[in-house]
């Protein structure tokens, strides 16, 4: 669990400071994609409904997004592990996967 | 079982919450040493975006490049122009001047930084220049161009971070500079700003020069903000609003900006 979480923080460290200072150039009608929530989500919904490397990727991903915004640290931690709650809850109850 | 499971649950919300709290109580050293071990390679990884980009850019826009380039050549002609005629009201200036005995025009202190990264979420970038380099809260960041950008909102020990004119907090006072109507500008989000709280007797045009002014004292007087885009009147409203168009191009373009120190 320990290598899975400093995958994870390595993972996200390097995705965020390409957000923040590669892919923050490359605009598509306007709008920057924010990459850690496509990766959060997707990590959610790809992984067994029963383990929390998900929650884990919410909570880890939305931190170096706070570290690396303005503001107070813990908003963006806020919104992606209540995403992956609310992901994780929905594939629990009403979603079978057989890739699972 | 189930109990030792929520216990485990319960704990890890704690520790999280705990870690977060922590985080913020020490959030200036924190963020200081990220972004001190994380500039070179994010220096690196902005140029890079920022060639591409360019590179994509003209790929895109190749077809306007040529309608483009006559406009701009005739540009030229009438700014050669009007350069020759400014040339000469400043030799005429400096002479009335030295007659008048006013001595030196007062120029800005500048500080020289570089842009290494870009908030996703807010209007604000990240510069290397900290309060190791004279930076304090609320100096005001131009573009070489003289465009206005914003003001420092954050200051580390090495780096500063710039909230833009169009953060939705940012507002400050403007007026255009041929009319000398006043408003206030305000910050849209996603790199858009209105000119705002403008009397309904007062006429704007298309293409009209916002430039800062010094009421409020955010910013000093006589820097670009852009031009009207479009006007919003509505009957109901005292006052009325347009669109600006930001005289910096965006700040993923960015690359090297001047703090001023002093004004």
């Amino acid at each position: 669990m320990l290598g899975k979480i400093l995958i994870l923080a390595l993972f996200f460290y390097f995705l965020v400071l390409l957000q923040t200072s590669f892919l923050v150039h490359f605009r598509i009608f306007g709008f920057a994609l924010n990459f850690v929530f496509i990766a959060v989500v997707l990590i959610n919904i790809f992984e067994k409904p029963q383990k929390y490397s998900g929650m884990a990727a919410a909570f880890i991903g939305g931190l170096f997004l706070d570290i690396f915004s303005a503001g107070v640290i813990g908003f963006n931690v806020l919104i992606l592990v209540v995403l992956a709650f609310l992901l994780k809850t929905f594939f629990k109850k009403y979603v079978r996967l057989s890739i699972c | 079982m189930k109990i030792s499971a929520n216990k485990n649950t319960i704990s890890v919300i704690i520790l999280g919450i705990l870690i977060i709290l922590s985080l913020n109580f020490f959030q200036k050293p924190v963020k200081g040493f990220f972004y001190s071990i994380s500039s070179p390679l994010q220096q690196n990884l902005w140029e890079m975006g920022d060639s591409l980009s360019d590179f994509m850019d003209g790929l895109i826009n190749s077809k306007n490049i040529k309608f483009e380039n006559e406009g701009l050549n005739q540009t030229v002609r009438e700014l050669i122009a009007e350069n020759l005629s400014l040339q000469e009201l400043k030799k005429e200036n400096e002479t009335l001047r030295e007659v008048l005995e006013l001595g030196i025009q007062k120029e800005f202190r500048l500080a020289l930084a570089s842009v290494i990264s870009k908030d996703i979420s807010q209007d604000a970038v990240l510069i290397n220049q900290g309060s190791k380099d004279g930076i304090v809260l609320g100096m005001p960041v131009i573009t070489p161009q003289k465009a206005l950008l914003g003001k420092v909102i954050e200051v580390y020990d090495n780096f500063s971070r710039v909230m833009l004119i169009s953060n939705e907090a940012s507002a400050f006072d403007a007026k255009v500079s041929q009319t000398g109507i006043t408003g206030v500008i305000k910050g849209s989000g996603n790199l858009k700003i209105s000119f705002d709280l403008v009397s309904q007797d007062k006429e704007l045009i298309e293409g009209d020069l916002v430039v800062s002014s010094v009421l409020g004292g955010i910013y000093p007087q006589g820097l670009l903000v852009g031009t009207i885009k479009s006007v919003v009147k509505s009957d109901i409203k005292p006052f009325y609003e347009a669109e600006v168009s930001p005289m910096f191009k965006g700040a993923d373009e960015l690359k090297d900006v001047f703090i001023i120190l002093n004004f």
